[in-house]
């Protein structure tokens, strides 16, 4: 697939020194996607982000843009451009000269990077900044130095390393649906890493979720949601994330804690497995798995129960304020569609 | 008796600290205004005619030190521009790129910062003395190098390795490449580690006395030897030693009030950083 | 797949390399030529008979000047006093810089003013420093110590003249050299440790001693070991302080490893036994400062 801004990974293998940081990454990014590299800290995604940069030299593997071979290719000779985590801005510069610091290098006139800067800076709304020195400017208005300078020379693929990690919690909100905004305007491919999966699920077209070094599953963020691969790779996404708990299943209903419950899938023989419920699809009857109320928490529009049966502790997200006391035995049940079987030895999904 | 408050104690012993410190440079100050007669004098004069004749003696007299001064101030300058010349790229590679041996070359680097000046002084006047390059400018800065280099080498790595590494990679990106990302983006950063060194390196050569009175004769003679100008076996004029001192360390003495905070700061950079190691 | 211009022939790990050689290259062989090969050199001619004033004399003499050292008192006498002067030097170099720190903590207002100060002594050149000590601050009669001690009752001495004393007055003139060298780099450190720490140990109930003690020191260790290390170095190549102030007398009383080598060469012109002492030098500088740096590494 040749088109602008396509990249694929393939068996990219990265090891330091004895430890193995990622185990053969495939992956194919659409050009113009909102692709979203997901995952908890240490699970290779930054990695991943800077093998596609250049800044780090892979140990097996190809790396290919718009279908061709840049795995030796120095950064600057890729057509990329990237926002990092601390932004990276060069304090000694204007924002004016940050901005126009990649044409500049790329020994562009001096008139097409004056409009370039200003049309760049415009699109993030600091046109009226560019005097200032970066020193000067809050975290947010320096965030968006660094997406104008990215933007500024309209290159095939965007990089954004967590660039919102650093914002206080309004204004990352905020920011994130201008980010969407801007991306959707510009049509560029964009490849964007985070470990805050609400962030992957409102902002990317597609996700892979990384764990260990390895990508367990690509999707939209429905299909990651709604089914997620693995067992860790449910026990990531979701706010709150979903409640795993050990199961019996057999033929149409699994046995949790002594309570069966109807499941939609069927299995010929008995067997264990890990049950995975989301807060959400767990209900209070007046009869089902018992669970005592530990802890409640109060969000005004819902309210979140913190339960324990038998060893495991589960959440309850019920709308509204809260059905139940602190101390409270209550009884849970769940749809047949709503669950999630996984394997307890591997943690792939089962149905 | 009311015990005296612990601020004034602190303040008279810090009183006392600044006046072991100082005063001997004031005392020298006083003493290049008198004259010789009264610096003789028993109990000291603390009240006396000054007079300007010790520094007309010590720069316009037979035994001027002005050739000195223009002594130091060739190798002093020549010997200071070509170690940061050669310093500064050599520190940032040690601080920040991979290549071969690296952690040989940070060790070497140090180790050469160590070796006793008198082990070079021998073999160098040996060697310049055959080569007819005793009491030359050529060999006289190249023997201020030895010294200069390694630190100035040592001080510039801790100042590299200060720069954010991400910047580099940012300037890479944004096409660069590595001279570009070197003398656009990391080199304004270190503008200031520059001065410092800078200021440092000045300050060891224009005050180095073993290698100027050993390889100088009467051509290369800088303002450290100049200073026995006035010291024979005869007599000591002390008033214009003095005010040759005087006018000698002005320079230093100048550079170190002018440039103070950045010297405190260079010198807990060095101190507290380590040598070379990345 | 066509390969664009984009892809490059070399790896980005070799043109790094060679980056890095290119930048480093330079200033390594300058290095090489100006600091080892005149060490090698060294070497070879602490290895001959190189009497200038007896240049008949001159051949191959193996390890001659070595063996000759060994049972040269006067060699004996300047290890000692190398080793006296560099230990008591560095030892009260940093006693009283810290305890004149931590003082100056406690006194905000005057700081700027000790900084100032204490700027004086390392700026200027060591060989005035001697001058200035031996002429106007030592000299019998109207020196400033002399005058002190007069006034005291204590009398007067020759500071430099007398062999004991003499060893004293260039251990205190280097000592005011450097002290403030060990001074602002342990009060700029002291400036840098977090308060809480002491906090939280105050409320633990810890003595003023004992809070000195177990959080101070262990946190200004590695500033510590540093000054150590490079007063050290310094101490061990002192030169023109002591030759400006006693030329190494009276006789041999100040004359210590650096001096007893230099006057050897320049002075007696027997280089040959001369780069013999020059190259023991060396090998004690080695050994303390690997010492030093093997404290350094270790942990706390």
């Amino acid at each position: 697939m040749n088109a602008r801004g396509s990249v694929r990974l393939e068996g990219v293998v990265k090891r330091h020194g004895e430890t193995t940081v990622l185990h053969g990454v495939d992956l194919e990014i659409h050009a113009g996607e909102f692709f979203v590299l997901l995952g908890p800290s240490g699970s290779g995604k930054t990695t991943t982000l800077r093998i596609l940069a250049g800044l780090e030299p892979v140990s097996a593997g190809s790396v290919w843009l718009d279908g061709e071979d840049v795995t030796q290719a120095e950064p600057g000779a890729r057509d990329v451009a990237m926002v990092f985590q601390s932004y990276a801005l060069y304090p000694h510069m204007t924002v004016a000269e940050n901005i126009g610091f990649p044409l500049k290098m790329m020994k562009r006139p001096a008139a097409e990077i004056a409009q370039a800067v200003r049309a760049a800076a415009a699109r993030v709304s600091i046109d009226h900044l560019l005097a200032r020195r970066p020193g000067q400017l809050s975290g947010g208005q320096q965030q968006r130095v660094a997406l104008a300078r990215a933007i500024v020379r309209q290159p095939c693929i965007f990089l954004l390393d967590e660039p919102l990690s650093n914002l206080d919690a309004k204004l990352r909100l905020e920011t994130r649906l201008e980010l969407r905004e801007l991306q959707r305007d510009l049509g560029v491919t964009t490849v964007y890493v985070t470990h805050d999966q609400e962030e992957a699920m409102t902002l990317a077209d597609r996700i892979a979720v990384f764990i260990e070094g390895r990508i367990v599953q690509v999707g939209t963020p429905r299909e990651v949601f709604g089914r997620p691969a693995q067992a860790s790779v449910a026990g990531f996404i979701g706010t709150p994330p979903m409640n795993l708990l050990p199961a019996t299943w057999h033929h149409d209903a699994v046995t949790v804690e002594g309570s069966r419950h109807p499941v939609a899938a069927s299995s010929p023989a008995s067997r264990a497995v890990t049950l995975g419920i989301r807060p959400g699809d767990l209900r209070l009857q007046a009869q089902g798995l018992p669970a005592k109320v530990l802890y409640v928490e109060e969000l005004g529009d819902h309210a979140i129960l913190n339960v324990q049966t038998g060893p495991t502790r589960l959440k309850v997200k019920a709308a509204g304020l809260s059905p139940a006391k602190e101390g409270d035995t209550v009884h849970l049940g769940f749809a047949p569609e709503a669950v999630h079987l996984f394997d307890p030895a591997g943690g792939l999904r089962l149905a | 008796m009311k015990p005296m408050p612990r601020q004034v104690i602190l303040g008279v012993v810090a009183g006392l600290i600044v006046s072991v410190w100082a005063f001997p440079v004031l005392w020298a100050l006083l003493t290049s205004f008198k004259t010789e007669r009264d610096v003789l004098a028993y109990p000291p004069v603390f009240v006396f005619t000054p007079t300007l004749a010790n520094y007309r003696e010590v720069l316009f007299g037979p035994a001027s030190i002005l050739p000195n001064l223009r002594s130091s101030l060739v190798v002093t300058c020549s010997a200071t521009a070509l170690t940061m010349a050669f310093a500064i790229p050599a520190a940032y590679a040690l601080a920040r790129l991979r290549y071969p041996f690296k952690r040989f070359s940070g060790f070497y680097v140090l180790v050469t910062q160590m070796l006793p000046p008198v082990g070079l002084v021998i073999p160098y006047y040996l060697a310049l003395q055959r080569l007819g390059a005793l009491d030359t400018y050529s060999g006289m800065i190249t023997i201020y190098l030895t010294f200069s280099l390694p630190f100035a080498i040592w001080l510039m790595v801790s100042y590299f390795e200060d720069v954010p590494y991400e910047m580099e990679e940012a300037a890479l990106l944004d096409h660069a490449g590595r001279w570009g990302a070197l003398w656009h983006v990391v080199l304004p950063q270190v503008r200031g580690g520059i001065a410092v060194t800078t200021v440092f390196v000045f300050l060891n050569a224009w005050n180095e006395f073993m290698f100027a009175v050993v390889l100088g004769g009467n051509t290369v003679r800088p303002v450290t030897v100049g200073m026995f100008n006035f010291i024979s076996v005869e007599q000591t004029q002390w008033a214009k030693v003095a005010a040759g001192a005087m006018v000698a360390m002005a320079p230093v003495i100048l550079l170190g009030l002018l440039a103070q905070k950045h010297i405190v700061k260079g010198l807990t950079v060095g101190a507290v950083k380590g040598g070379g190691r990345r | 797949m066509a390969h664009s211009p984009v892809a490059v022939i070399d790896t980005q790990a070799q043109q790094e390399r060679r980056f890095a050689l290119a930048l480093f290259a330079p200033a390594f062989v300058l290095l090489l030529l100006i600091t080892t090969a005149p060490l090698v050199f060294l070497a070879w001619n602490s290895l001959q008979k190189l009497d200038m004033s007896m240049p008949w004399l001159s051949g191959f003499a193996g390890l001659g000047n070595y063996t000759k050292m060994g049972s040269d008192p006067r060699f004996w006498n300047s290890f000692t006093l190398t080793v006296i002067y560099t230990s008591s030097t560095v030892v009260l170099q940093v006693i009283i810089g810290l305890s004149l720190a931590l003082l100056v903590l406690q006194i905000p207002r005057g700081q700027a003013l000790l900084r100032v100060a204490a700027i004086l002594p390392i700026v200027l050149a060591p060989v005035v420093v001697g001058l200035f000590w031996r002429t106007l601050v030592l000299a019998p009669d109207f020196g400033l110590v002399d005058l002190v001690t007069r006034a005291l009752g204590l009398g007067s001495h020759n500071w430099l003249g007398d062999p004991q004393l003499a060893l004293i007055s260039v251990i205190a003139i280097h000592t005011w050299q450097w002290t403030p060298f060990a001074f602002l780099v342990l009060l700029a450190t002291l400036a840098t440790l977090p308060p809480d720490v002491y906090e939280a140990a105050r409320l633990d109930r810890a003595s003023a001693w004992q809070r000195f003690w177990h959080i101070t020191l262990p946190l200004i260790r590695a500033a510590v070991v540093m000054v150590v290390i490079l007063r050290t170095m310094t101490a061990l190549s002192a030169f023109a302080a002591i030759f400006a102030a006693t030329g190494g007398g009276p006789g041999t009383s100040t004359e210590i490893l650096n001096l007893y080598a230099y006057r050897t060469s320049f002075t007696e012109l027997n280089i040959g036994y001369g780069s013999a002492l020059a190259m023991v030098l060396l090998t004690l500088t080695a050994f303390v400062s690997w010492l030093l740096f093997r404290r350094r590494s270790s942990p706390a």
